[in-house]
């Protein structure tokens, strides 16, 4: 890890505000820790391509978070860690360094959640058009069943009457 | 320095059997180590395991001169496994004995291994133990195979099976492993009387301690009979090491201890000259007592630890001293110089010690500095202790103060938890003059540089979108932008995908322009505050306009399976309907059909059996043997 990388873990308290959360395992930590390990790599990873941040966040989805409550996690790291890296970094270089890092992350977080959305969506038209086939054939048997029924109606009155 | 290998052993019935099948070699000589657990009823097990004992060492004496230790052991567990097999061929009462092996040769540093079922050996090395061998069971192979988890393992009925033995056939396939030794190694063969009775925990604590090998396989047959002892326990403990001059501890725990001991009416003596006596913790004793109390429990504390190697009898004599003193608001100082006064004491016997053997000396110097400071720490403890509970009343006193304050100056108190009464975020100010002119430079370079988004319109919207909402004053300018930006798009991957693209792409852009644009440095870190900040919206509030967009596929679905639902519900009742119609029909029109017919549609009870012959006088069951023991 970076010198810079290891000054901004040290924030993780403030910035996933651990003390009104009441807990060490704050559930915008894989967002926080996304962005440290972006830094610790120097920023030369390609955008959008942290497969942890990818898992993480699909693992949140995965529990029944919404997207939205995701991304209003992503949102508040964003605006803690850069009040926080305004006051607690002195070198100017560091805190822009830090912005991109932050910015990068809380982006990609963005772009995972809309295309999980989309996916997800993908896979609600498919159902629902398999749900409208299944309807089809079960309104096939309920006329098939109504005939029959009928059928038997009349023949049980015939039989009874003889 | 020579390589020296000990070796011990022993075995115990257990708590449950009333004999031993299990059998060991401890042969020091010729390097040979060997443990076997035999099986078989009616007393075979051990006839069988006892066998193979004498077979194998008697082999390993005569050959060692002629064959390796591989060949050795391979030629010499096969030669005990047809002589089992043998005997167990000559007598009915002894077919299907067998005996598992797991034996260890030691030729200088090379230990060899080789065994057969479920007998083991484990290696201690550097506080970590491993374990050599691998069960010979059907269940170890069904694992190693795959076919089953290790937690189906330890559940299976059969887990106890052996796959191999020697025995069963006149030769057996043994598992041959070689290793070297270094310094400190400990080795361990055992039965599974041992491992399947104590914890693995258990046993690697106890290899992992300090005491001599025989008591080491005293302690772990204890354990594996505190465990149950279901089985006949039997272990082996080798220890290899270099033949050294005794470690400090034990010099400390022999002629240290005595030493000290010695000088004990020294130390009084001392303890009486530095004026411990005079101590407020003994103002209510005589000086005698007060001498005798605490000098002398403190040299006995120090001998204690001096000869266990431990560290609690000076702890737990300086706690006493302090808890007892401070509880009744006895002063830190006064506690404080006479744990002073009792280490100027130590410190003039250890003195004499130095001038008569010197070497001795710095030995229990060093044991009494380290007894000190246990003895600081110890006093600190307790200090912390009443400290944490003077803060803790502070705490509550406080506490109670403003809820009465409170009480009396209003009901009603601004919780700064409750969430509609937080501070609004102030709505974002006009960026200054200078930040504002390194925002339009910024846009400018970026536009100007060659994007490696595709859509290169998309790209422009995205950065002169970002750069109104870096700029505005107004937190709904994001969400215009999203929307402009958003535009009319399918609501799948090819449709946001290039849209994310673009935004991050020109963010790229963007950062790097604040960062190349010529200005103060200062400027430029609160232009990409609003850039960062600008982009982090965006995207943000574009990632919630898709949510929102595909909210309706989720709601159709919904609608869609809570339509098919109720159509399968009415399928269900309108078979249920058919069924009770074409029972009732088949009744009207089967009541004229013949009794045969009818029993044949299953409308009429069977017809009555013939009658049979009188039923012959019970036989008694037969008494079932008991099964014999699968191991």
């Amino acid at each position: 890890m970076t010198d810079l990388g290891e000054r901004v873990a040290v924030l993780r308290d403030e910035v996933l505000d651990v003390v009104a959360g009441g807990s060490e395992d704050a559930p915008a930590e894989a967002i926080f820790d996304a962005i440290v390990r972006t830094l610790s790599a120097g920023l030369d990873t390609a955008l959008g391509l942290d497969l942890t941040l990818h898992d993480a966040v699909a693992r949140r989805l995965a529990w029944g978070d919404t997207e939205q409550l995701i991304l209003d996690d992503a949102d508040a790291v964003f605006a803690r860690l850069a009040k926080a890296a305004q006051r607690a970094l002195r070198d100017p270089d560091e805190e822009m360094l830090v912005l991109e890092a932050a910015a990068d992350v809380v982006c990609s977080t963005a772009r995972i959640l809309g295309l999980a959305a989309v996916g997800r969506a993908s896979r609600d038209r498919a159902a629902a058009l398999r749900e409208e086939l299944a309807q089809r054939r079960l309104r096939e048997a309920l006329d098939q069943q109504s005939n029959n029924l009928q059928r038997l109606k009349e023949e049980v009155a015939q039989n009874d009457f003889e | 320095m020579t390589f020296v290998v000990s070796g011990y052993g022993d075995s115990h019935v257990g708590a449950v059997r009333d004999t031993n099948e299990d059998a060991l070699i401890v042969d020091p000589k010729w390097g040979l180590y060997a443990v076997l657990d035999g099986m078989g009823g009616a007393s075979a097990g051990d006839i069988a395991s006892t066998k193979a004992r004498d077979v194998i060492h008697e082999y390993v004496r005569a050959r060692r001169a002629t064959l390796g230790p591989r060949q050795l052991l391979e030629a010499a567990i096969n030669a005990a496994s047809a002589a089992v097999h043998g005997e167990a061929q000559r007598r009915r009462d002894r077919r299907g004995m067998g005996t598992t092996v797991v034996a260890c040769l030691i030729d200088g540093r090379r230990a060899t291994l080789a065994h057969v079922g479920d007998s083991r050996a484990y290696l201690l090395r550097d506080g970590r133990m491993h374990r050599l061998t691998n069960d010979h069971t059907i269940v170890a192979e069904l694992v190693a195979r795959g076919a089953i988890s290790a937690d189906e393992a330890d559940r299976h009925a059969y887990k106890n099976v052996l796959s191999r033995n020697l025995g069963a056939k006149a030769t057996a396939v043994v598992d041959v492993n070689e290793l070297e030794l270094v310094p400190g190694d400990r080795l361990m063969l055992c039965s599974d009387g041992l491992y399947g009775y104590a914890s693995n925990e258990a046993l690697h604590q106890l290899m992992g301690s300090t005491d001599p090998g025989a008591d080491v396989v005293r302690d772990l047959i204890e354990a594996a009979l505190r465990g149950g002892g279901g089985d006949n326990v039997t272990t082996i403990v080798v220890d290899a090491g270099t033949q050294a001059v005794p470690r400090a501890t034990v010099v400390l725990k022999t002629s240290g201890a005595g030493a000290w001991w010695a000088r004990r009416d020294r130390l009084l003596a001392a303890a009486r000259a530095y004026g411990i006596h005079r101590s407020p913790l003994c103002a209510v004793l005589a000086p005698d007592d007060a001498i005798a109390l605490v000098a002398g429990n403190f040299a006995d504390a120090v001998y204690h630890d001096l000869e266990k190697g431990t560290s609690v009898n000076v702890w737990t004599f300086v706690e006493n001293l302090a808890v007892g003193w401070l509880g009744q608001g006895g002063a830190w100082t006064a506690l404080r110089e006479l744990l002073d006064g009792l280490a100027r004491a130590a410190d003039a016997v250890v003195r004499e010690l130095r001038a008569e053997d010197a070497a001795l000396g710095g030995l229990i110097e060093g044991a009494l500095a380290r007894a000190l400071v246990t003895a600081e720490s110890a006093a600190g403890g307790v200090l912390a202790g009443r400290l944490r509970a003077v803060e803790v009343e502070l705490v509550r006193q406080d506490a109670e103060r403003s809820r009465q304050q409170a009480e009396v100056t209003s009901k009603f108190i601004d919780h700064p938890t409750v969430p509609f009464m937080r501070a609004v975020a102030p709505p974002p100010e006009a960026p200054a003059p200078d930040v504002q002119a390194l925002l339009d430079g910024a846009r400018r370079r970026a536009l100007g540089r060659p994007a490696a988004a595709s859509d290169r319109a998309l790209f422009t919207r995205a950065v002169e979108h970002s750069h109104r909402v870096a700029t505005a004053t107004s937190d709904a300018e994001a969400a215009l932008a999203a929307r402009e930006l958003f535009d009319v798009r399918s609501l799948d991957e090819a449709g946001v995908t290039p849209l994310y693209d673009a935004l991050d792409a020109a963010r790229a852009a963007h950062i790097d322009a604040v960062r190349a644009v010529p200005g103060a440095i200062a400027g430029k870190v609160a232009a990409l505050r609003r850039i960062a900040a600008a982009y982090q919206r965006l995207s943000s509030t574009i990632t919630s306009l898709v949510v929102e967009s595909v909210a309706p596929s989720a709601e159709a679905l919904r609608e869609a399976a809570a339509a098919t639902a109720a159509l399968r519900a009415q399928v269900t009742k309108n078979e249920k309907k058919v069924a009770e119609l074409e029972r009732k029909f088949a009744t009207i029109i089967d009541d004229d059909l013949p009794a045969g017919m009818r029993f044949d549609l299953g409308l009429d009870p069977p017809p009555p059996p013939p009658p049979r012959r009188a039923e012959p006088p019970a036989i008694p069951p037969r008494r079932r043997l008991p099964k014999e023991t699968l191991r």
